[in-house]
C-alpha cells in the first residue's frame, strides 16, 4: 500500500465541478507534480487531500488510514504538511515563534504549565526551541529567526513556511505555488531545497506549480489537470509528448 | 480609606478585569459584549454566598470563580465555533440576559434595588496583589505554547489549523481563562463596595473594557493594564466630568483609530530585555543628535 492513496476523489461548488476523479499514490521519497491552467482545481486538491474541505465522493489514504471525513486539524497530525499559495505566515510572532506555532500542538505540558512558569514548561519550551531552530537551519533561515516575517523578502518568507510546514513532521509535504513570486536565483535555490529535503527527510511531496522548468526538472511523476480533470499522468517525458496536453497549454492546431 | 486609596483600589480592580479581556480581545481578537456580566456573576455569587451561605470570604471567591466558569463553558461551547462577528452578538444577548436575570431574581439577588449588606474585605493590598498576580498569570499564558497558539489563531484560523492547531479548543482556552479573571475581579468588586445592583453590568462596561484594551494597545498587555489605568482614573480624577465620560472616551477612540491604530504601545511589552533594547535606541538616537549639534 502505497503513503499517500488519492481515491477518485471529486468536488463540487454548486455547479462548478472543480475536481473529477481525481486519483493519486505517492510513495515516501517521490516528488509529484500537479500542473494546470488557472481554475484546474489544483487547489482545491490540496484543500480537499489537507481537509480543508471534504471530498463529495472517492477517499484519501494516509498510511493505511482513512483521513478523508477527519478534521484538518487532525489530518495535519497524522503527517500531512503544507504551504499555501498566498503566504500565510502568523503577524504579530517572529520567524522562530511562526516555526514554534507548528510544534505547541506537539508540545507536552498542560494549562498549570500555561500559565506558571514550572520547570515541565520551560523544559518543553527549550526542545521546542531547538527543533524549530533546526528546522529553519535546513531551510537556510536561521539567522532570521528574531525577524517578523512581514520584513523579509517574499523568498525568504517561502522558507519560513517550509520550515513550519517540516516542524508537522509530514510524511506527506504539499506545496502549493512554492515558486510564484520568486525571481529566478531564488527558484533556483529554492528548486535544489526542494530535492534535498526530499532526499534526506524522505517524504512525499506534492507540488503544484506554474513554472514548467521546475516541475519537469525534479518531479518523479505528473499530473496535468484542465477544468478538473486530469488530462495526463506519467513521467515528465511522456507528459511533454502528449498531444492533449499540449492542447491544453498551446491550443488545437486548426 | 483615604479617598486617594479608594480610588485606587477601584482602579486596579479594574486593571484586574481588562487583563481578562485582553486575553480574549487582545491575543486572540474575539470581543465580547457580555465580558461585565462574568464580573457579575463574581459579585454576585461571592457575596450570596458569604451572606447567605456564611462561607468564608476567600472559598466564596473560589467558588464563584468555578461557577463563572462552568456558565463560562456553556456559553462558549457553541460560540467558539461561530465566526468572529457572531461570538460579539452572542456574548451581548447572554450579558443582557444575566442582567435581566439578577433583576427578576427578587428573593436572591434583590433585584433592581441591589444586594446588600456585603462586608468589606477588600483592601486596597489585596487588589494591588491581585492585580500584580493576574498581569503574572496572563503575561505567562501570552509567552506560552496557548498564548502563542492564540496568536496565530487570531491573525488565520485556516493557517492555523493545517499546522495541526484545535482551533475551537484554543479559544476556548482563552475565554475561559478570561471568563475566570473577570468573575475574580467581581469578587473584589462586591468585598470592596458592599453593595451591588445588575445596571452596572450592562454591555457599556465591557464597552469601556475594550476600549481600554485597544486604547493601550491591543497586542500588548502591558498598554491594556496602562489604558485601564488612564482610562478608569480619568473620570474618577475628572469627577465633575463623569456625565461626558462616554463622549470623552468616543473622542479618544477616534483618535486613535485615526492617528495610532495599534494603540499607545503598539505591539511594545514591558520587560528587562524590552527596556534595556529601548535605553540603547534612546542612547543611539541622542548621540546622533550630538553629532548633528557638533557638525552644525
Amino acid at each position: 500500500m502505497a503513503l499517500l492513496e488519492v481515491k477518485n476523489i471529486s468536488k463540487s461548488f454548486g455547479g462548478l465541478k472543480a475536481i473529477q476523479d481525481f486519483s493519486l499514490e505517492a510513495e515516501a521519497g517521490e516528488i509529484h507534480g500537479i500542473i494546470g491552467p488557472n481554475g484546474a482545481g489544483k487547489t482545491t486538491i490540496f484543500n480537499v487531500i489537507s481537509g480543508v474541505y471534504t471530498a463529495d465522493e472517492g477517499s484519501v489514504t494516509l498510511k493505511g488510514k482513512d483521513i478523508t471525513k477527519m478534521e484538518q486539524y487532525l489530518i495535519t497530525r497524522e503527517g500531512m504538511g503544507r504551504t499555501f499559495q498566498n503566504i500565510r505566515l502568523f503577524k504579530g510572532l517572529t520567524v522562530l515563534e511562526n516555526v514554534l506555532c507548528a510544534f505547541d500542538p506537539q508540545s507536552k505540558y498542560g494549562i498549570v504549565g500555561g500559565l506558571l512558569p514550572t520547570p515541565k514548561r520551560l523544559s518543553e519550551e527549550k526542545r521546542g526551541r531547538e527543533i524549530c531552530e533546526q528546522y529553519l537551519e535546513l531551510v537556510g533561515m536561521a539567522d532570521y529567526k528574531n525577524e517578523r516575517p512581514e520584513n523579509l523578502a517574499y523568498g525568504k518568507q517561502r522558507r519560513v513556511e517550509i520550515a513550519r510546514a517540516l516542524t508537522c513532521h509530514p510524511k506527506v509535504l504539499l506545496l502549493d505555488e512554492p515558486a510564484a513570486g520568486l525571481n529566478p536565483t531564488e527558484v533556483s535555490e529554492l528548486t535544489d531545497l526542494i530535492q534535498r529535503l526530499s532526499v534526506d527527510i524522505g517524504f512525499a511531496i506534492l507540488l503544484i506549480e506554474h513554472r514548467l522548468e521546475l516541475v519537469m526538472s525534479i518531479s518523479h511523476k505528473i499530473h496535468v489537470q484542465n477544468f478538473g480533470k486530469t488530462i495526463a499522468v506519467g513521467t515528465p517525458d511522456e507528459v511533454r509528448q502528449n498531444p492533449e496536453v499540449i492542447e491544453a497549454y498551446l491550443g488545437k492546431e486548426e | 480609606m483615604t479617598l486617594y486609596l479608594s480610588i485606587l483600589t477601584q482602579i486596579l480592580i479594574t486593571v484586574v478585569a481588562v487583563c481578562g479581556v485582553y486575553v480574549l480581545t487582545g491575543l486572540t481578537g474575539m470581543f465580547s459584549l457580555g465580558q461585565a456580566a462574568f464580573m457579575a456573576v463574581g459579585s454576585y455569587a461571592s457575596g450570596i454566598l458569604v451572606v447567605k451561605c456564611g462561607f468564608p470570604f476567600w472559598l466564596a471567591c473560589i467558588l464563584a470563580v468555578l461557577i463563572a466558569v462552568v456558565i463560562g463553558y456553556l456559553v462558549g461551547f457553541p460560540t467558539v465555533r461561530l465566526r468572529r462577528d457572531y461570538i460579539s452578538l452572542v456574548t451581548l444577548g447572554f450579558g443582557e440576559a444575566i442582567t435581566a436575570l439578577l433583576n427578576r431574581a427578587t428573593k436572591l439577588t434583590g433585584g433592581a434595588s441591589g444586594f446588600i449588606g456585603i462586608p468589606r474585605k477588600t483592601t486596597f493590598l489585596l487588589a494591588l496583589v491581585s492585580a500584580i498576580a493576574a498581569i503574572a498569570i496572563v503575561s505567562w499564558f501570552k509567552t506560552s505554547k496557548y498564548g502563542r497558539q492564540c496568536i496565530a489563531v487570531r491573525g488565520d484560523e485556516l493557517a492555523a489549523k493545517a499546522m495541526g492547531i484545535n482551533v475551537p479548543k484554543i479559544k476556548m482556552n482563552a475565554f475561559l481563562l478570561s471568563v475566570a479573571v473577570t468573575a475574580f475581579s467581581g469578587c473584589l468588586y462586591a468585598f470592596f463596595i458592599t453593595y451591588v445592583d445588575p445596571t452596572i453590568f450592562g454591555w457599556k462596561k465591557s464597552a469601556d473594557w475594550v476600549i481600554m484594551v485597544f486604547f493601550g494597545g491591543v497586542n500588548s498587555l502591558t498598554g491594556s493594564v496602562v489604558g485601564a489605568f488612564i482610562l478608569s482614573g480619568l473620570p474618577e480624577v475628572l469627577r465633575s466630568l463623569d456625565q461626558y465620560r462616554s463622549i470623552i472616551y468616543a473622542i479618544l477612540v477616534l483618535l486613535i483609530i485615526n492617528f495610532k491604530p495599534s494603540g499607545i504601545f503598539g505591539e511594545w511589552e514591558l520587560s528587562p530585555r524590552n527596556l534595556k533594547a529601548l535605553g540603547e535606541k534612546l542612547a543611539k538616537r541622542s548621540r546622533k543628535e550630538e553629532k548633528t549639534d557638533g557638525a552644525a
